[in-house]
Parts: C-alpha cells; structure tokens; sequence
C-alpha cells in the first residue's frame, strides 16, 4: 500500500470526528476519515438519549435515526418522588431518544457528501512526528500498513482516546471523574414513552439509573457508577439488576441487548491543541460531567475544529499558536458550563438519599418558570432551608 | 524485589463486553483493546487496580 498524504487527517468516525471532517471539507481542506471498525455506528456504546435544539447549528436536519421525541424529563428521589422537567430545560441527554448507529451513519454520509474521503476498518497505530509536530499516522488498513501525512491530524478517538497520549496532551482522567455504565435495551417494559426518567442517590453511587424510552415498551436501562464509588468488581451489573429486581415494571421485562463502557465526567482539559494535532469529542472529554451526555458537545466542537483545521491547512500554519483558535472557540462555546455542571457533580456525589428525597419533594411542588441552580435552591429553601445550608457555594 | 500481584483480563468473551473502559481509565496506557481481546503490558502495569473497579461486568481479577 503507498503512502497517501491529505490536508486533515480525522481518527475516528463517530460524532465528533465526521463532524470536523465534514466542517472541514466544507471550509475547502481536502479531508480523510479513518474508522477502525468495519462499520461506522456500531456497535452503540450509548444511552441514546439526547437534546435536539443545537442541531441547526451544527447542520444537522432530522431523520430516521429518531425514535421518539420525548416531552421532557422525570427525575425520582430515593423514595421516588418525581420532579418533571420539560424537555427545554432538561439538560443534554432530553430532547429525542435515537438509534445511534442510523445516526453516526448520517453523519458520515453528510461527511462523506461534503467531500469527505472515509476508510473503514483503518486503525491508527502510531502518530508520524517531525521534530516536536505531528505530521500524520501510520495507520492499518485492513492489516497493510502504511503513512498517512497531513498538516493537521485530528484526535476524534472516543473515551479510550490513544491519539491524545500519543501526542502527549495531558487526558488522563482521576477515578472521581470517570463512571463506569451498563446497559440493558429491554422489551415488554413500563416505561412512558413521553419521558426520559432518571433515577438518583445510592441506587447508583456517584451516577444515576436510566430509563431511555425507544417505544412503547421498549426502554434502554442503563447505570453508570463513579469509579471512585465502586467497591467490589462489576458493581455496576450488581446495582442495575438490583434496581431492576426492585421494579416490577422493569423485573417482568426481557434483555435483549447489553452494552457498557466509561463516560468521562471531568473538568475541561486544560490544553485538547499541540503543534498538528487536536482532539475533539470524547477524546478531548468534553462530555457534560453532570449528565454524561457527549454528543451535543462533541459535534458543537467538531464544527468549530473542522473550520480551523481548514483554515490552518489554506494559511499554511499548523502550529499550535494558530491552533488554539480552536481551543479558544470551543472554550468559549462550552467551558463555563463543562466546569459548572463538574461542580454540582461534585457535589451531588456527597449527598445522602435523605437529602435527595427532601430536594425532589420541594421541587415536585412548585412550578419553576425557568431551570437555574439559583431558582431550584429558593424552592427547595422555602420548604427544607437546612437543606440549602449545604450549597451555600452556590448561592 | 516483590513480584508483582497476578492480574487477568478474562476477555474470552465469556465477561469481557470488550467496552473498552479499562482501557479508558487506565494512568499508564498499558492496556489495548482490538476488536476481540483485550491485552496488558505485564512490565508497565503497577496493579493499580483502577481498571479492575472501571470494569462494569467484572471482568477483571487480581490476587
């Protein structure tokens, strides 16, 4: 196999990744996309879950990857009492449940459409470097091994992201700010498909249980666990068969299909360019820390990373000094809330299910007009002011 | 010297979902997931057991 050489060189073909190739073709770079895998989409590693109102921004349109469009969110209290949020308010993971692999395909055929050269069953297995930059992979098509050279490589790697270390960027994740997830995609299942409900306190340490609707009946049941929280291997199979057993509209069900994986819940990276080369998605752990939703943010920052990285190949500089237009644009569009929502996730972790019980009930109480962390603490103030005692930081 | 801690990554297929969150946690980068297995770097691996705690099916053991 002879060696190729493009102007943007994308890893990974999820989300994040063919949305930066896509946005970069756009912008006039000529753009190659490798996939691992034999197919773009699959096997899904998600929830499934998420919100619908940045995709014109993006240039998404909908199509047959939705399910259901849910009305909005139910959150239970240990002893289940519910809050319900509308669909506006509720945060990255409400707004349309998906068929993830349909979708990751559209966005590759959007890729693919814009220009977008894209290879499967293609690994990267090392990055070219010239001195201190990144020029490239080598890369693995289908066991041939060859380079690929570009100005600018891009890390779209996912959550086990090798691109990032190769490259030395600091995206190492501490047990506190990683969940460990189990799914379950049941059938024959209560579950009400105009919610997406979640369920909170030590049902699931440090994370909640999910109940992403797919149709009538039908339901993606997950879990995820802070890996800090887990005291005996697998327990996050133990407490989501446990909160299964203890739900008879769940425990009458049928799996049909399992899946896990790790969801990064951290703060921002301090630093996602180098000279060459930057990381987006998941990689660059961008997911929400307090939903573990990633997918709006991964495709909100490919678009940016696609447009500079065709800006950096047409003005002929790479460096990192041009490349932190990106890390700028994507700071300024998602940082603040990335390290709000690490905050209340820090914070949610401490709190007992006493706690959670007494903040659900004064919440399920009141109409809110608008969805802020100062407006849920007023609520709760008025019925349990020793609760908001503990979020004085917040206030 | 000590000898270090046995560690097995079972990913026969049999536990392993191979979902790739050790792989993900891991500090030193020792551990490689290709589509059908999972391996580790005996001589970097520290037994940190980190990985053995992200592992959501258990499919790791060390004694």
């Amino acid at each position: 196999m002879p060696d190729l050489k493009t102007d943007v060189l994308v890893i990974g073909g999820g989300p994040a990744g063919s949305m930066t190739a896509k946005w970069a073709a756009k912008a006039g770079a000529r753009v190659l996309l490798l996939e691992k895998r034999q197919e773009i989409g699959s096997p899904v590693r998600c929830g499934e879950g998420m919100s619908k109102d940045w995709l014109p921004e993006v240039g998404i349109t909908p199509g047959r990857w939705i399910n259901v469009e849910v009305e909005g969110a139910r959150i239970f209290s240990p002893s289940e009492k519910v809050f319900e949020i509308n669909e506006k308010h509720a945060g990255n993971e409400v707004g349309y449940v998906v068929e993830r692999d349909e979708f990751d395909k559209q966005l590759a055929i959007d890729a693919a459409n814009a220009g977008v050269e894209v290879k499967l069953k293609t690994a990267a297995v090392a990055l070219l470097k010239d001195g201190g930059r990144i020029v490239g992979a080598k890369v693995k098509e289908f066991g041939q091994t060859y380079e690929v050279r570009a100005p600018v490589t891009i890390g779209a790697d996912g959550f086990e992201s090798q691109i990032g270390r190769w490259a030395g960027l600091p995206t190492n994740i501490a047990v506190r700010d990683m969940d460990t997830c189990l799914q379950y995609r049941m059938t024959n299942v209560d579950c009400d498909a105009r919610y997406c409900d979640f369920f909170l306190g030590k049902v699931a340490p440090g994370g909640y249980v999910w109940v992403f609707p797919k149709a009538d009946g039908l339901a993606n049941v997950g879990i995820g666990v802070q890996v800090s929280q887990v005291e005996n291997p697998a327990d996050a199979r133990t407490y989501l068969d446990r909160w299964i057993e203890h739900h008879p509209g769940y425990a009458k069900g049928k799996k049909i299909d399992m899946v896990g994986g790790g969801v990064s819940i951290s703060p921002p990276l301090k630093q996602t360019v180098a000279d060459g080369i930057m990381l987006v998605g998941d990689a660059a752990r961008m997911i929400d820390p307090l939903t573990g939703g990633g997918i709006a943010n991964g495709c909100i920052a490919g678009k940016i990373c696609g447009t500079v990285a065709a800006e950096a190949v047409l003005s002929g500089d790479a460096s990192k000094e041009f490349l932190q237009k990106y890390e700028k644009g994507w700071r300024v569009r998602l940082e603040e809330k990335l390290y709000r929502n690490w905050l209340a996730k820090e914070k949610l972790v401490t709190l007992s299910d006493a706690t959670f019980d007494k903040i659900i009930d004064a919440l399920s109480g009141v109409r809110l007009e608008k969805l802020s962390v100062h407006n849920i603490l007023r609520a709760v103030r008025d019925k349990y002011p020793e609760v908001t005692k503990e979020f004085e930081a917040f206030l | 010297m000590a000898s270090k801690k046995s560690l097995h990554i079972e990913s026969s297929g049999q536990l392993c979902i191979y979902c790739g969150a050790c792989v993900g946690i891991c500090p030193l980068n020792c551990i490689y997931l290709d589509e059908t297995r999972i391996t580790f770097d005996e001589k970097v691996c520290t037994r940190c057991e980190i990985c053995v705690k992200a592992c959501p099916v258990g499919a790791i053991e060390i004694d």
